[in-house]
């Protein structure tokens, strides 16, 4: 059939026409015998985004039986999806349409007239040549399965879980350990605001086991993950008796929780397991133990230090949350031994805001003896000390508690390995945009939660938990089908030497190898053609669709005529 | 009674703009109402950043767009909510659209009419660094690109006289200088409140000399100095004299003992300052004059450390409360105690104070119109928060970003999907309730 290529010009009010020559492009392309048999219409409109322009355009499309599209107007920022739109609404292929940026390209940026006339009609030629060499190209519709699994069983994981499970949805929590509740659990002697997170851990344990819509999978770890949005199948190994299980899902959400650093991997911190040196949790798990807090040797102790900031220099960065931490601690220290002395060495307060001063404040009239420090040691149970001032000191105490920072949890590598996810250089998981997409990541369908991602408190965690599960509610909905990217990479086995660059390059881990081929192959429905595989492959057996060879060359070789 | 399936979104910052998004990629209807005559709120006043240094319109722009063009968004700009009756699944809600004199479908944003216009006054948005006419849009690069006009000095609609330029200046008849304010009654099944937060109110501390003199400069200030499509182009030169600043003091916790609490975004800032100062102006000392340094979060201390002596000298004080800032001929002096107990002066030609981040100005009436309660700092109060909710103490209505407290922009986009994704969990839960009574189960 002869192609018969439609050339729309919006004059954009004023904005294109007064600097571009529209008649003379019309009359020029009218003229026009570089492309063969095919048959161009070129004509112009006043705001060809308007309602009655797109109205205009979709009759010209079925009037005049175009076969391709091209629009010379504004950015394709502004109008592309326009104009996709006007495509939709007729029998001709969106992808057999193309907008040409005569606006911020020509019109704005060059004074004189003839020259944005002959750059527009330049690169309108150029856009004639490439829309003849694309190709129709179909959405495919798959089917979605709305399950999901969390990966890790703490306040996230669970928060995650009873945000999502419902009648038709299905939530799988797979938990490392011998029960669910995390760290919070642990929690039981410190509150969170005016909450125990024990009480809120626990909490959340009674309604997850009593959701019908809830499966538990304890002492268990995920030993192979495959799959894509809308459908992973995921291979779970029992720590108990080897047993695999397998399960499917649409998405996956990674909460795979902190650990705590051990403040005698610091220089500064020289102290042994005899003694009185411990952390806030074991504190916490003192506090709600039948004989409360005792030294090693028995007895009370007399007077504590706290001293902030374990590995604050080593890993070069602040938890964020032990500054509140330790001043509850103190204060529960006050009230459960009568008369002790408590002296916090504190470098710098950093309190989260809901916290207040009212935290701070509670501190001092509870006659804690705040300290700031530069830098402070141990050696035992001895503090050395440097304050602002430059004065170095030391003091005993019978008993030490050291604020440690959150790490990664120990699995954190092995799980983003897995899900063929990031870490940053902290080692937690990194997200797919820091700033606008922090609960993503650049595997799609995978969500990250909670501490895995970096170190935050009960509630910040559970907040993300809800984030991450609201981003999957918005993506697998019941009954709907996913599209996936349309505008994909292909490999044309013929040409393909299997040398796998290609699955190198690939941050989505759209691309596999075919080993009894001895060919890579690419997963369509992961694939987001983003093309940098295109330009890895040494053989030419690549191909990103509707971004091919042909299609570039010709509208550069046209434009430059 | 059948349930609402769509949300009602006030405030299109980006906690707003997110948060809609989301819900209608959930294929919700969103009704989003910002009171400014652009969507974007504040990030979009900083040129950049932290800690990525990021092109703050980069990252938003996308944004702004996808939103403007998303057709499940229904975006009221220059707009302000009236009331808000019912309750979950079945608000009513009513909205007025402030008369904006200029046709938001007929204007193409070519700005012909801003010139003829003959009144000119400080332009808020660029912090009052720059004029603007009575016609204008509030910076470059705003979205939508469509002006206003500002009733209360524009000579024609305040009455003062018969003007009509910019109408006649507009080739596309899209000057309407009879326009009225349109009020208009939606029904949704939740709300959120995204309404942002503002800074602390520096005149309240004139120790630091804030209004009075010219060389001191509030963080937003600094910020439109700084961008490179703000009032000088990016150049930084101080108000008044117009001269290149060589010695420059960032003054830390301002309003954190006034607010009673610390705000754990300004350090960060007031760093990333340094390394503006660092690249525009290299030969200039910088001086921190600091208490706490707050940086939490696994990759904001790195931030701090990666500037040396040579960026910024640190000077700690144990009392913010007792800095100022006087006069001292054509530069100014700050004082402040020394860790040793003596006052330390230093002369410096420009100060910018770090100011705390403080509820919105106009959060009181908000609150009291959509009769949510506020905490004992001025922010959106929570409910139920052991579990995490963002619930507000009004059923239905839910609350993202700053309006809830001071927090930097991830966990401003960690709020908005978490009360977006809330208010579907609320939605399709009475959903499958309401499936159930007509079963009749």
């Amino acid at each position: 059939m002869r192609a018969k290529v439609g050339v729309y010009i919006c004059e954009c009010g004023p904005n294109i026409a007064e600097k571009v020559d529209i008649d003379g492009i019309i009359a020029g392309l009218s003229e026009f015998d570089g492309f063969g048999e095919t048959e161009l219409v070129v004509k112009k409109y006043g705001f060809l985004c308007s309602k009655s322009g797109r109205e205009f355009l979709e009759e010209e499309i079925r009037n005049l039986g175009l076969t391709h599209l091209v629009i010379g107007a504004c950015s394709p920022r502004d109008h592309d999806s326009t104009f996709k739109g006007v495509c939709g609404r007729t029998d001709l292929n969106p992808y057999l349409y193309r907008i040409i940026n005569i606006r911020e390209h020509c019109s704005w940026v060059i004074d004189d007239v003839e020259k944005a006339t002959e750059k527009a009609e330049s690169y309108l030629r150029g856009g004639i040549a490439r829309v003849l060499r694309q190709s129709e190209l179909f959405e495919n519709p798959i089917d979605v399965n709305p399950d999901v699994l969390v990966i890790g069983g703490g306040v996230a994981g669970m928060q995650a879980a009873l945000s999502l499970a419902a009648e038709d949805r299905r939530v799988s929590i797979v938990e490392r350990s011998d029960r669910l509740g995390g760290r919070a659990l642990e929690l039981s002697g410190l509150s969170s605001g005016t909450f125990r997170g024990s009480d809120i851990a626990a909490g959340q344990v009674e309604s997850v086991m009593g959701n019908p819509y809830i499966d538990v999978f304890l002492n268990t770890g995920v030993s192979s993950v495959i799959g894509f949005l809308g459908n992973f199948v995921i291979e779970l190994l029992s720590d108990e008796d080897g047993a695999t299980t397998e399960i499917s899902s649409g998405a996956i959400i990674a909460a795979t929780g902190c650990a705590v650093y051990d403040p005698s991997l610091s220089g500064s911190y020289n102290y042994s397991d005899r003694d009185d040196v411990y952390n806030p949790l074991e504190i916490s798990r003192m506090l709600s133990s039948e004989g409360g807090v005792a030294l090693r040797s028995g007895g009370r102790p007399e007077n504590i230090a706290l001293v902030h900031c374990a590995g604050r220099d080593e890993l070069n960065y602040c938890s964020g949350i032990c500054c509140g931490v330790m001043m509850k601690t103190a204060l529960l220290l006050k009230e459960s031994i009568p008369g002790v002395d408590i002296t916090e060495f504190y470098r710098d307060i950093c309190v989260p805001p809901h916290e207040g001063r009212q935290l701070y404040e509670s501190v001092l009239e509870a006659g804690v003896d705040l300290v700031r420090v530069e830098s402070a040691g141990l050696s035992g149970t001895t503090v050395s000390f440097r304050e602002k001032s430059g004065v170095e000191d030391q003091r005993s105490f019978d008993m030490v508690v050291t604020a440690p920072a959150l790490i990664p949890s120990p699995d954190t590598a092995d799980i983003a390995l897995l899900l063929g996810i990031p870490l940053d250089d902290t080692g937690f998981f990194q997200e797919a945009h820091r700033m606008t997409d922090p609960s993503g990541t650049t595997t799609d369908g995978v969500f990250i939660a909670g501490t895995s991602q970096g170190p935050r408190g009960i509630l910040d965690s559970m907040r993300f938990a809800r984030a991450s599960a609201g981003l999957i509610l918005t993506r697998l909905i019941i009954g709907e089908k996913l599209v996936p990217e349309v505008a994909v990479s292909e490999i044309l086995e013929a040409y393909c030497t299997g040398c796998g660059n290609c699955l190198e390059v690939c941050v989505y881990g759209a691309i596999y190898s075919d080993g009894s081929k001895g060919v890579s192959v690419v997963n369509e429905a992961i694939c987001r053609g983003c093309g940098n595989c295109f330009g890895s492959c040494p053989s030419g057996a690549l191909r990103t669709k509707h971004f091919t060879n042909t299609q570039l060359y010709r509208e550069v070789d046209e434009a430059l005529r | 009674m059948s349930q609402n399936g769509s949300v009602l979104i006030i405030g299109a910052g980006i906690a707003g703009m997110k948060a809609a998004l989301m819900l209608a990629g959930a294929s919700r209807k969103v009704h989003l109402v910002e009171r400014l005559p652009i969507i974007g709120g504040k990030v979009i006043k900083n040129e950049e950043s932290f800690p990525n240094m990021e092109c703050s319109t980069c990252m938003v722009a996308p944004v702004q767009q996808a939103v403007l063009q998303n057709p499940d968004i229904e975006t009221y700009t220059y707009s302000t909510v009236d009331r808000i009756d019912g309750g979950p699944g079945c608000f009513s809600a009513v909205i007025r659209k402030k008369a904006r004199y200029i046709s938001l479908v007929d204007c193409i944003g070519c700005g012909m009419c801003f010139d003829p216009c003959p009144v000119s006054l400080a332009n808020e948005w660029e912090e009052g660094l720059m004029p603007r006419k009575a016609v204008y849009v509030p910076c470059s690069g705003s979205l939508p690109n469509v002006p206003v006009i500002d009733a209360s000095s524009c000579l024609h609609l305040s009455g003062k006289q018969e003007c009509s330029l910019c109408a006649e200046s507009c080739a596309f008849e899209a000057v309407n200088l009879d326009d009225s304010d349109q009020v208009i009654e939606i029904e949704v099944g939740s709300v959120i409140i995204a309404t942002g937060a503002d800074t602390f109110d520096l005149s309240a501390l004139p120790n630091l000399g804030y209004g009075i003199l010219p060389s001191v400069y509030s963080p937003f200030e600094f910020e439109r100095l700084f961008a490179s499509n703000g009032p000088t182009q990016g150049e930084i030169t101080l108000r008044g004299s117009g001269t290149v600043p060589r010695r420059i003091a960032i003054v830390h916790c301002i309003g954190r003992t006034e607010a009673g609490y610390c705000s754990s975004v300004c350090c960060m800032y007031s760093f990333k300052f340094v390394r503006f100062l660092r690249h525009k102006l290299p030969e200039a000392e910088v001086f921190n004059i600091h208490l706490d340094v707050c940086t939490p979060g696994k990759s904001y201390q790195s931030f701090f450390t990666s500037l040396d002596d040579r960026d910024t000298t640190m000077l700690f004080t144990p009392s913010i409360d007792d800095v100022r800032v006087t006069e001292n001929g054509p530069s100014l002096t700050l004082s402040y105690p020394a860790p040793d107990g003596n006052t330390r002066e230093i002369e410096v030609d420009m100060v910018i104070l770090a100011a705390a981040m403080v509820p919105d100005r106009g959060l009181g009436e908000i609150a009291q119109m959509a009769g949510i309660q506020l905490d004992r700092h001025g922010f959106v109060m929570t409910v139920d928060r052991e579990s995490g909710s963002l619930q507000t103490s009004r059923d239905g209505i839910f609350v993202a970003g700053t309006a809830e407290g001071p927090k930097d922009i991830q966990n401003t986009v960690i709020q908005a999907e978490s009360a977006a994704g809330q208010a579907l969990e609320a939605m399709s839960a009475a959903a499958a309730v309401n499936k159930e009574r007509a079963s009749g189960s």
